[in-house]
């Protein structure tokens, strides 16, 4: 659940929670093309990683930054094992100093790097864009309404989930439900009795949901109207611009072979 | 039976919902826990079975403490039926449903069949036996997380607000359920913020307000305590309030059955 914590927004009134949302996907976006499409190495990685470091602090973000990347590590080092073993596998299995072995493991390293970069710099935007702001955003870059609403109310609803999935857990495990008990398989169905429940009560919340919204209206007319509009100010340009400009000038040295791939 | 001693708790990074609380449950008594919402009702009975710890203090149950022992050991002896029955039916047959804590607890499949059925009777669910719980209406789905946790026969068993989503019938239907459990040798516990259902039923009360303890002893008593009712955020039962209202018009404080009415007829004589 931790890993969630990295995306609700934290309230707060710094220069990073004053950009428009639009404004920091573009720089998400860069970070996204140089970590996938441009870098395949560690270093790059650790680089990119590096500079999302000031904007969480600039957004007064970095302790919550932090908890979502603990909570990432996890799945960072299954990258890595799974990367690693799957190339030792390709290669068969090598001594340890000889170079093949290095040229399995720093890709591995780079790819667990490259998901640690991504949720950073996804986190550092979900921590400091409300929700609202970002639907809004969404809505004025032409998304459907219906989609970006049910963005939204799915981000309201990850804490109410995580706090019934503890509620459904307690009330099986008064019922003798021990989830630690038994093999791998009987393990991971030890589950079952938790996961049917919140399923199932999910389905009857949309559903209420659903009609409490038609019941007020939801969908009667065919254009909306918006009590507030983002309005993309200069520093949001500034920013978009100079994020676009390194992002190039990145790329631009990368093909002219000055930077390491 | 159950015994709380000074118990302190809170939630991490939160202030203490219990504060200081201390009580006994004996054995074969039937208790009510009264209280607003958010008083920590729900947050001191899940410490009953050990699903949560206390921060201080220690809980007790038959003389076990929940800090050293399993949820699941302590659940054999206290029974826990939650307030939302959606929160933990997920089998795709009511018979199913209701065998979970037995299979659970390691009952042999004959014992399973034959305790199933005989709950299923009791709480008039036999008719459901092979329909998927989750089709029944929120009153009968109530009574299969009941009958779900009554199978397997703890000593103390602890509802937490049992009578929401229950017409009248039903409610003395439960009250008779757990009049029978607490005659044959039951602790019985009730959470609940339903006056009515403990002024006729239960004998023993405990108020919780705020996470502390107000008041503890005969529920009639409690219940008829003006200035305890109102600090706790407590309406008086029906008939408390017009003894009340009575009363004002001179009515002394114990009366007969006979005065009540002559009173009442008197009151309406005055009223224009």
């Amino acid at each position: 659940m931790r890993v969630f914590e990295g995306l609700y927004y934290v309230k707060r009134n710094t220069a990073m929670h004053r950009l428009d949302p639009r404004a920091k996907l573009v720089y998400v976006l860069c970070i996204t093309i140089l970590s996938t499409a441009v870098f395949h190495t560690a270093l790059p990685m650790i680089m990119l990683f590096i500079s999302v470091i000031p904007l969480a602090v600039e957004g007064r973000v970095l302790r919550r930054l932090l908890s979502t990347l603990r909570g990432g590590a996890m799945l960072a080092v299954f990258i890595f094992v799974f990367n690693f073993i799957g190339r030792l596998w390709n290669i068969g299995f090598v001594s340890p100093s000889s170079p093949e072995f290095l040229e399995a493991l720093m890709p591995s390293l780079a790819m667990a790097l490259r998901f640690l970069t991504l949720i950073a710099a996804f986190s550092v935007f979900f921590l400091t864009t409300s929700p609202d702001d970002f639907a809004q955003a969404l809505v004025q870059m032409r998304f459907p309404y219906d989609y970006a609403l049910t963005f939204t109310m799915a981000m309201r609803f990850i804490p109410t989930l995580a706090r019934e999935a503890q509620i459904v857990a307690d009330a099986q495990k008064s019922r003798g439900l021990e989830l630690e008990k038994g093999g791998f398989m009987q393990r991971i169905r030890n589950y079952i009795p938790i996961l049917v429940p919140l399923i199932v009560s999910s389905f009857r919340r949309a559903e209420t949901i659903a009609d409490a919204m038609e019941s007020r209206a939801f969908g009667a007319s065919k254009k909306r109207s918006f009590l507030y509009m983002l309005k993309f100010k200069l520093s949001d340009t500034l920013f978009s611009a100079i994020c676009i400009a390194i992002t190039a000038a990145i790329i631009w040295l990368r093909l002219s072979s000055f930077l390491p791939p | 039976m159950i015994e709380v001693q000074d118990l302190w708790f809170r939630y991490p990074e939160s202030d203490y919902v219990l504060k200081g609380i201390s009580l006994k449950v004996p054995r074969q008594s039937y208790v009510a826990i009264l209280g607003e919402n958010g008083a920590g009702k729900t947050t001191l009975v899940k410490h009953f079975n050990g699903l949560l710890k206390p921060t201080r203090g220690k809980v007790l149950v038959c003389g076990l403490d929940t800090r050293e022992h399993s949820v699941a050991s302590l659940a054999r002896r206290v029974g826990l039926v939650f307030q939302n029955p959606d929160h933990q039916l997920f089998a795709n047959t009511v018979y199913e449903e209701v065998a979970f804590a037995l299979k659970n607890f390691s009952f042999p499949e004959k014992e399973v069949k034959r305790r199933v059925e005989a709950i299923l009777a009791e709480l008039e669910l036999d008719r459901y036996r092979d329909r998927s719980p989750f089709l029944l209406s929120m009153g009968e789905r109530k009574r299969v997380a009941l009958a779900s946790v009554l199978c397997y026969e703890p000593d103390v068993l602890v509802l937490d607000e049992p009578t929401t989503g229950q017409d009248h019938k039903q409610k003395e239907k439960l009250a008779e359920l757990l009049q029978r459990l607490v005659d044959k040798g039951k602790t019985v516990v009730v959470v609940t913020h339903d006056v009515e259902f403990v002024a006729d039923h239960i004998p023993i009360s405990i108020i919780l307000s705020r996470g502390q303890i107000r008041g503890q002893g005969k529920t009639l008593e409690l219940l008829s305590n003006e200035d305890l009712l109102a600090e706790t955020f407590l309406f008086p039962p029906q008939l408390t309030a017009i003894l009340w209202k009575l009363s004002k018009l001179g009515l002394h404080p114990a009366p007969s059955v006979e005065e009540v009415v002559e009173a009442m007829l008197q009151a309406r004589r005055q009223s224009p």
